[in-house]
């Protein structure tokens, strides 16, 4: 067994634990904070709680909101103008994966300097970075608690990928409170990506019993959650669904992801789509070609899935790509890549880049252009 | 991307989260370093500074006493003068000094120089100031930087050195007045008193008459030169070497000789009412005669110059409290509060050019000095001066 390493941040967890941001940011040193969301954020009335939090503890506050919904690189050039501007010190990040990894890009240009796509790949970031605090509104990404950025470079159209344990954040404040806001898309959406991280950690070449056991965790409690988190937004079931994306997280962020979310990484970088609408397609495929190198684990992650949320008798499956298709489809997920993007024209061009992608490594089987063509073109 | 990423990498065993501490160690080292090389530097311009043998003083625009070197703390020692005002502590005014360079140095934004008298410790000492402006940038309130040079001393070498030449010159001119004037008055003198022998034999051949008014006229011919010796004899006294040793001095017999040589100017000015008081008997002081004879001259010549030829002048001599002293007072016109302080400095005068350059109470504060008394000066404006020399008695 080669020798691991498992590094996440503080985490603060459970209803209301977002009244604790003030004091943890003041533990940090914060007297003027860079506060990082969007738009969504702003309406559903969080941004708003969050600076008034801020505030009552006499903590200055910047609001910066210039994102979409994949952050790109003059998105995180402008927030490192406007947390120099105003002399932040720390930085807060609220929101899904992409304000929290536009904050850590932030972060990195603020202390670094340069450009962000000078620090693609591992381990690249030399200098110490600001103090990071993160309240994930959905539960999914899992960035709140991993060492992995996300960032699309708009000129080349792809998503970068930074690797950094200086990328894991000081605290991490998940209040399962903020999910409940969310449309029903999207908690379908971030529960998919949080399975797909935990599905392709656990498979992972660098997986570790202190991975295996975060993944086969956050596997259960999606299984078990995901229907009436989605269909009812029961409070329990997005609460699981919170301790599931967190486990999913410190799985990926130590053990790695697979050629999955290489894949939607250069899909997200050429048609702008999200995470949670491509995992599911690409899953159910990626899974029966990596299965014959990961067979055991692929069989105990079925058991998991069929143990916590158990089907019908006539529709028991045992085949974990049959198991999730099923499941997808059940949820009403779209499951053909040609409904999400508008043509296969450059699908050659999407596959070379992606077994580019970091996340390509740790993939069990290793996968060339070719192998991916045919995972896609299964998924068309 | 420069290199393919590896699974090493992805472990990145040997990458740890960075965190402040190694670099605020390097920052503390650094700051370490810089402040030892400050507080150096800060050293070294202290030394330079504690090397300035003047006094030295940063002011703020109003003449608060921000710092000073150490010279002086050697002027006032055990005053605290941070946050006191300068002239509270040179003048013990209320009010700043209205010729202060430092003023004139903030509003014309360049260097000023003066010099002044202050009275110091019971003592007066001139100061040459240096005041410049002092434009900290960064901050809005402007500073002066003001040095102060002792330089009584050199104002009193000055001081002496113009006497002795005045002296020596008068010596020159009084020795050749001497020889020049003792040889006509000898044979003067030798032929009134040839006339009266010639007289004494006559005595049967001319009328008693005639013999007596020649008597009459040849004894006050020769009391006349007897008078005129006395004068060149007075003269040629003032201007013996400055340095002659101390012998026993009757203030009386100096203030009479010195009298005898302002007599024709007395007789000028006929409203002049001279009154003279001599205590007797008188005892002796130790001191140097000559000297003593111009610090009277120059009090009486103040004295006459004062009252403008029209007045009373007194001079007394008298016992006090184991001192002999000499007052000499005047009508006159009386000197001004603001004048006081620069009374007794060199080439202070507040008379016309070609009447004095000023030197005379310098001079005569000096000569009082040597002699261990003092000079107090009692005036009203207006309504005139006494100018009281005490000296201390001569023990047995």
């Amino acid at each position: 067994m080669q020798v691991t390493k498992f590094a996440i941040p503080e985490v603060i967890f459970g209803n209301g634990s977002i009244t604790y941001l003030a004091s943890c940011a003041q533990r940090l040193g914060a007297k003027r904070v860079l506060l990082v969301s969007d738009k969504g954020l702003e309406k559903s009335g969080w941004v708003k709680i969050i600076i008034n939090l801020l505030n009552a503890a006499n903590l200055d506050c910047v609001y910066f909101n210039g994102l979409t919904a994949n952050p790109r690189a003059c998105q995180i050039q402008q927030g490192a103008q406007l947390y120099r501007d105003h002399k932040a010190d720390v930085i807060i990040g609220l929101g899904g994966g992409s304000p929290i990894d536009a904050s850590k890009g932030i972060a990195i240009i603020v202390s670094n300097g340069g450009e962000i796509h000078d620090y693609e790949g591992a381990n690249r970031i030399s200098r110490p970075l600001p103090p990071m605090i993160f309240i994930p509104t959905t539960a999914g990404s899992g960035s709140d608690v991993s060492q992995y950025a996300i960032i699309t470079d708009k000129k080349r159209k792809v998503k970068m990928a930074i690797i950094s344990r200086s990328l894991v954040p000081n605290i991490s404040i998940i209040d399962p409170d903020l999910l409940v806001t969310k449309p029903r898309e999207l908690i379908l959406a971030s529960a998919v990506d949080a399975l797909a991280h935990a599905i392709e950690s656990y498979v992972s070449r660098l997986a570790s019993p202190f991975t295996e056991s975060q993944a086969l965790t956050a596997i259960r409690l999606i299984a078990g959650n995901i229907k009436p988190a989605a269909n009812s937004k029961d409070l329990e079931a997005l609460k699981n669904l919170s301790i599931a994306s967190t486990a999913a997280g410190m799985s990926f962020s130590n053990a790695g992801l697979g050629v999955g979310h290489s894949l939607a990484h250069s899909l997200g970088g050429r048609y702008d789509v999200t995470h949670g609408l491509t995992l599911p397609i690409l899953l159910p495929s990626v899974v029966r070609f990596n299965k014959p190198c990961a067979e055991r684990k692929m069989e105990t992650i079925a058991r998991t899935i069929n143990e916590s949320c158990p089907a019908p008798a006539k529709q028991k499956k045992h085949d974990l790509s049959d198991i999730l298709q099923s499941m997808f489809e059940e949820l009403e997920i779209p499951m053909r890549l040609r409904e999400i993007v508008p043509n296969n024209d450059q699908m050659e061009e999407i596959c070379r880049l992606a077994v580019k992608d970091a996340c390509s490594v740790t993939n069990p089987r290793e996968a060339d252009c070719d192998d991916l063509m045919k995972i896609c073109g299964e998924s068309w | 991307m420069a290199n393919k990423t590896a699974l090493h990498d992805l472990i990145g065993i040997e990458h740890h989260k960075l965190n402040f501490f190694q670099e605020l160690q390097q920052n503390i080292k650094e700051l370490k370093g810089i402040n030892r090389e400050s507080e150096d530097q800060r050293c070294e311009i202290a030394a330079i500074l504690d090397g300035i043998t003047d006094v030295m003083m940063v002011l703020s625009e109003d003449l608060k006493i921000i710092s000073v070197n150490r010279i002086f703390e050697q002027l006032f020692p055990g005053i605290n003068p941070i946050g006191k005002k300068c002239y509270t502590l040179f003048r013990d005014s209320k009010h700043p000094c209205p010729e202060c360079p430092a003023f004139k140095s903030l509003s014309t934004n360049s260097v000023c120089k003066d010099s002044a008298i202050f009275r110091i410790d019971g003592k007066n000492q001139q100061f040459d100031m240096v005041a410049s402006p002092l434009k900290t940038p960064g901050t809005e309130e402007d500073r002066i930087l003001i040095f102060k040079r002792d330089v009584t001393m050199e104002k009193e070498y000055q001081a002496k050195f113009y006497q002795a030449e005045k002296m020596a010159t008068i010596g020159v001119l009084a020795a050749g007045v001497a020889h020049e004037i003792n040889n006509p008055m000898a044979a003067v003198a030798g032929f009134a008193e040839g006339i009266q022998r010639r007289l004494a034999r006559l005595d049967k051949d001319i009328p008693a008459e005639l013999a007596e008014d020649l008597y009459d006229y040849t004894n006050t011919i020769l009391k006349e030169c007897l008078r005129c010796q006395d004068i060149v004899k007075t003269l040629l006294s003032f201007s013996r070497p400055v340095a002659s040793e101390f012998i026993p001095v009757d203030m009386n017999q100096v203030a009479e000789d010195t009298l005898r040589l302002l007599d024709h100017q007395f007789r000028r000015y006929q409203q002049v009412k001279l009154e003279v008081k001599l205590t007797s008997p008188m005892q002796l002081i130790l001191g140097n005669e000559a000297q003593l004879k111009q610090v009277i001259l120059n009090l009486l010549t103040n004295a006459v110059d004062a009252i403008e030829h029209n007045g009373r002048i007194d001079i007394e001599t008298f016992i006090e409290n184991e001192h002999v002293g000499v007052r000499v007072s005047d009508s006159g016109c009386g000197i001004p509060e603001d004048n006081r302080d620069m009374l007794f400095e060199p080439f202070f005068t507040t008379k016309q050019v070609g009447k004095g350059i000023g030197i005379g109470l310098s001079t005569c504060f000096n000569i009082v000095r040597e002699h261990n008394g003092e000079i107090i000066v009692d005036s009203e404006v207006g309504k005139g001066s006494n100018f009281t020399v005490l000296f201390p008695l001569q023990r047995d």
